[in-house]
């Protein structure tokens, strides 16, 4: 039975709201409309990890992507031109090898994942404790963590130079 | 055994549907919109996994945190880029960003 | 058979020294010696020609052992394994001595002769170069090794016939003579072949001791093969064709390696094969019947040519035709002893028509010459001795071994080559006579600059001249009297050890015979003399009567064009087509071809760079496709 601890049920329900927000992400015209859903997906699987007994990758989730990532997105397109057109304005020449494409992907993978075998699994799903996970954190993996920080400030670096305009030679 | 499948085959859907849309999108800044829904999808597996495994507690769901972190950094850069880039050339169609064509 | 170590040091430094000429003179000769450029060739000959009179001199005392050192193991690869050996024996001795000393008296003559050359430094180091392979020639005691010098003269003279390469002539004269030369050397090489196959050995020693374990049919073969080297190298039917164009060398080039020595290579090659031959009835007819033909068919041409080198080159084609009949009818001594006493007389001939030309200011035409008897007194003298020599007029060193050779013919049996050399000797005494008269006697017909110009030449041309002279007439007497029971008989006996010969009867047989040459001699002087002489009218008259006899002579028989007609004609249009079609259209079709093929792979995989990262990335996904399908594939099963 899916969902652990939870209602099979609310797997379902949240399995339905992640897939729509997402289809809608791939199939609205208007740009503003794929950002909305893209931000309702993301809250779907926020709720997603609190129904995996994950609670604080759940809050992480809804502060960093919706709440940062999603404005992100938001400004660009705000920066950017807006899109006229029919629909095949929006899609471009490869959509028709695309979609066969993904199609057997996730089906190649869905039977490869189900035959496979994974291991020892339980029945249920844990919850590590906050205290268990900063000592993770701190201890065995204080390295990638100095590395991440590294990385963000590489990026704000970068995407600070990238996209300031340009500078008047006077 | 059985919950677990369901969160995978879940998370492969949710893959392959932004994987569709990076490929058959026009508007670049849809493409990265796609591209954080792939990533959130691998998320899903991954915590997924760590929570139904025996032993090891916790490191599953640490990695899926640095994952969200680099997200992030990535969608900023990402962006930077096409901003940058829209500044040149005045449109996100990504048909049009052909300059290294062989 | 031993050697005492003053041999040995004796026979390493006779060919080594003129090699250490060659290097020397060669490198340095241009900035340092220049006109200077003959003292350490011509001194270093001489200590070749005083140690070659040395080993001469140690066969002499030694007559029935034979000196034999490996020095050194040359070539060793599986079962073929040649050391770099020396052999001296009594035929060793002769050629030695005829080698070293007219070598040495070449090059002194060559100081006069080539003087305000530019390329002076350059020929004293060939003419060392030559005589280094010439001595390495004789003095082997392998096959590969005689055939190491035997191709190191072949490039000397090539090297020297082209001397004045400028001359197109000249250049043309040297390939010519290195080619056909090469036409012989692979028949040679292919005889070397079989004789390894069949004795496993290329030494002389060991090869010889095996000769009876060889089938008749594969001897015949390998004397065949052999002797088309000799008629390559000396000049016989019809590979002779080189020899004439190699006057285009100068002349002390052409009285060294081209009378005296370098053709004399391939008498003494089949002389020294002689076990191999003497077996091999058939090969000696061949080789006798070759010379005989030669020999007639060379005097016949020489009747009508005007230019004086090139009356003397055919007379030596034809002198050496009487070698090979001679060794051919089975008179081994008589033909090695007529190659002795040739040497010397024959290059005389050369040296005084270089003095001849040296003193008309290079004209070589007889036409332009005449009444040269008082001019240039001694060369005159010089060369009337040489005639006579040549001829075969009693008591020069010609007519003891000339009427031994034609002798032999008729004791053994050879009736129809004996009239052959009968006629020949009479042609001889005509084309010889015909050069004297019309060189020396008469009105002198040359232009007013050049006529008023002829002088005698230098001193150091004219000494080897006299000495030259003085060979060709004592020799005879001292070497080969009496005839078939002379000193030379007695010392080249170990060496054709089966050969009988009869007694010689003066008043019997032997002495009618030769009243019977002598006096053909002087029935072709006579002719000479009337038509070139007393009644000048006679020889235009004649050829206008036979024209087509005249015209054959004149044309050397035409050979020359039979030769461009069949063989090079073919070949060269066997080259052209190799150029145009395989060349062209085959090799630089495939090259270009591929080159294209890559250029069009190229053009159509382009399109597969769009530069838009979505296709990118669609192959990428398409790629992780089957990767995963294949793994688990490969892992599920």
């Amino acid at each position: 039975m899916p969902g652990g601890d939870f209602h099979p049920w609310i797997f379902f329900i949240l399995a339905f709201w992640i897939l729509v927000c997402g289809l809608g992400v791939v199939a609205f015209k208007k740009v503003m409309y794929s950002a909305v859903s893209m931000v309702f997906c993301f809250l779907g699987v926020a709720f997603a990890y609190a129904a995996l007994s994950a609670p604080l990758v759940a809050v992480v989730q809804v502060l960093v992507y919706v709440g940062a990532i999603s404005i992100v997105v938001i400004f660009a397109i705000m920066l950017t031109e807006v899109q006229e057109g029919a629909r095949d304005q929006f899609f471009n020449k490869q959509t028709v090898f695309a979609a066969p494409l993904a199609i057997a992907v996730a089906a190649v993978v869905s039977v490869v994942i189900v035959s496979a075998d994974i291991g020892r699994i339980g029945d249920t799903a844990r919850t590590p404790s906050l205290h268990q996970l900063s000592a993770l954190l701190f201890n065995r993996y204080v390295f990638p963590f100095e590395l991440i920080s590294l990385v963000l400030v590489a990026a704000m670096i970068g995407a600070i130079v990238l996209a300031r305009k340009e500078e008047e030679k006077s | 055994m059985n919950a677990l499948y369901w969160w995978l085959l879940l998370a492969v859907m949710l893959f392959c549907i932004g994987a569709f849309g990076v490929l058959a999108r026009r508007n670049v800044i849809v493409v990265v919109m796609c591209l954080e829904l792939m990533l959130n999808a691998v998320n899903i597996a991954l915590v997924a996994i760590a929570q139904f495994r025996v032993g090891a507690p916790g490191a599953g769901t640490l990695f899926s945190l640095f994952i969200i972190t680099l997200a992030a950094a990535e969608v900023t850069v990402g962006l930077a880029i096409v901003i940058a880039n829209y500044r040149n050339k005045r449109t996100v169609q990504a048909d049009q960003y052909d300059q290294l064509k062989g | 058979m031993g050697g005492t170590q003053s041999m040995k040091i004796a026979v390493a430094l006779i060919p080594l020294l003129p090699l250490a000429g060659f290097l020397i003179t060669l490198l340095l000769g241009k900035r340092y010696f220049r006109t200077k450029a003959h003292i350490l060739p011509v001194a270093l000959v001489t200590v070749s020609a005083a140690l070659s009179i040395y080993a001469f001199i140690w066969a002499f005392t030694h007559q029935d052992s034979v000196f034999v050192w490996n020095a050194f193991t040359w070539v060793a690869a599986g079962r073929f394994s040649v050391s770099w050996g020396f052999l001296v024996d009594d035929l060793t001795g002769i050629m030695l001595l005829v080698v070293g000393v007219i070598g040495m008296l070449v090059h002194y003559y060559s100081i006069g002769y080539m003087k305000d050359d530019e390329g002076y430094y350059r020929f004293f180091a060939y003419l060392n170069l030559f005589m280094f392979a010439m001595f390495i020639l004789i003095l082997a005691n392998s096959y590969l090794l005689l055939f190491l010098g035997w191709e190191g003269v072949g490039l000397c003279s090539y090297l020297l016939i082209s001397f004045w390469f400028r001359k197109k002539s000249a250049s043309q004269a040297g390939k010519k003579a290195f080619l056909v030369n090469r036409v012989g050397d692979f028949g040679f090489t292919l005889g070397m072949f079989l004789i390894f196959m069949s004795t496993g050995t290329l030494q002389f020693v060991g090869v010889f001791s095996k000769v009876g374990m060889i089938s008749s049919g594969t001897l015949l073969w390998i004397c065949l093969l052999l002797f088309t080297g000799a008629v390559g190298k000396s000049a016989q039917f019809p590979l002779h064709v080189w020899l004439p164009d190699a006057m285009e060398g100068p002349t002390p080039v052409s009285a060294l390696i081209h009378a005296a020595t370098m053709v004399n290579a391939g008498v003494y090659m089949v002389a020294r094969s002689y076990p191999l031959f003497v077996d091999s009835h058939v090969a000696m007819l061949v080789v006798m019947i070759i010379g005989t033909f030669t020999a007639i068919y060379a005097a016949y041409i020489a009747m009508t040519q005007n230019d004086i080198k090139k009356v003397i080159a055919y007379s030596t084609i034809s002198s050496l035709g009487f070698m090979f009949m001679a060794l051919g009818a089975g008179a081994w001594v008589a033909g090695i002893f007529y190659l002795f006493a040739h040497g010397f007389f024959k290059g005389l001939l050369f040296l005084c028509s270089g003095s001849v030309i040296h003193s008309m200011s290079g004209e070589q035409d007889m036409r332009k010459m005449g009444g040269l008897r008082k001019k240039i007194p001694i060369t005159f003298w010089t060369m009337l001795i040489g005639a006579l020599a040549m001829v075969g007029v009693i008591p020069f060193a010609g007519f003891w071994a000339k009427d031994e050779i034609i002798g032999g013919d008729f004791t053994h049996g050879y009736y129809v080559v004996w009239a052959v050399a009968m006629i020949t000797v009479l042609l001889t005494a005509i084309y010889m006579g015909r050069l004297m008269f019309l060189t020396f006697w008469g009105e002198n017909r040359a232009d007013p600059e050049v006529k008023a110009h002829i002088h005698e030449s230098p001193k150091v041309m004219t000494i080897p001249l006299v000495l030259l002279a003085i060979a060709a007439t004592g020799l005879g007497l001292l070497v080969g009297l009496p005839p078939d029971g002379g000193w030379i008989h007695g010392f080249l006996e170990p060496v054709f050890f089966k050969v009988e010969s009869e007694p010689f009867v003066w008043a019997g047989q032997g002495g009618a015979l030769m009243l019977a040459s002598l006096a053909t001699v002087f029935v072709g002087i006579f002719i000479a003399w009337t038509m070139y002489v007393r009644r000048t009218e006679l020889p235009g008259r004649l050829a206008g009567r036979v024209p087509v006899l005249y015209k054959a002579s004149f044309n050397k028989m035409y050979m020359d064009q039979v030769y461009e007609a069949v063989p090079i004609r073919s070949t060269i249009a066997f080259a052209v087509w190799l150029w145009t079609f395989v060349d062209v259209k085959v090799i630089d079709g495939a090259v270009n071809g591929l080159a294209r093929l890559w250029e069009l792979a190229g053009e159509r995989l382009r399109p597969l760079q769009t530069g838009r990262v979505q296709n990118y990335a669609f192959s990428i996904l398409a790629g992780m496709l089957v990767l995963v399908v294949v793994l688990a594939w490969v892992w599920g099963s």
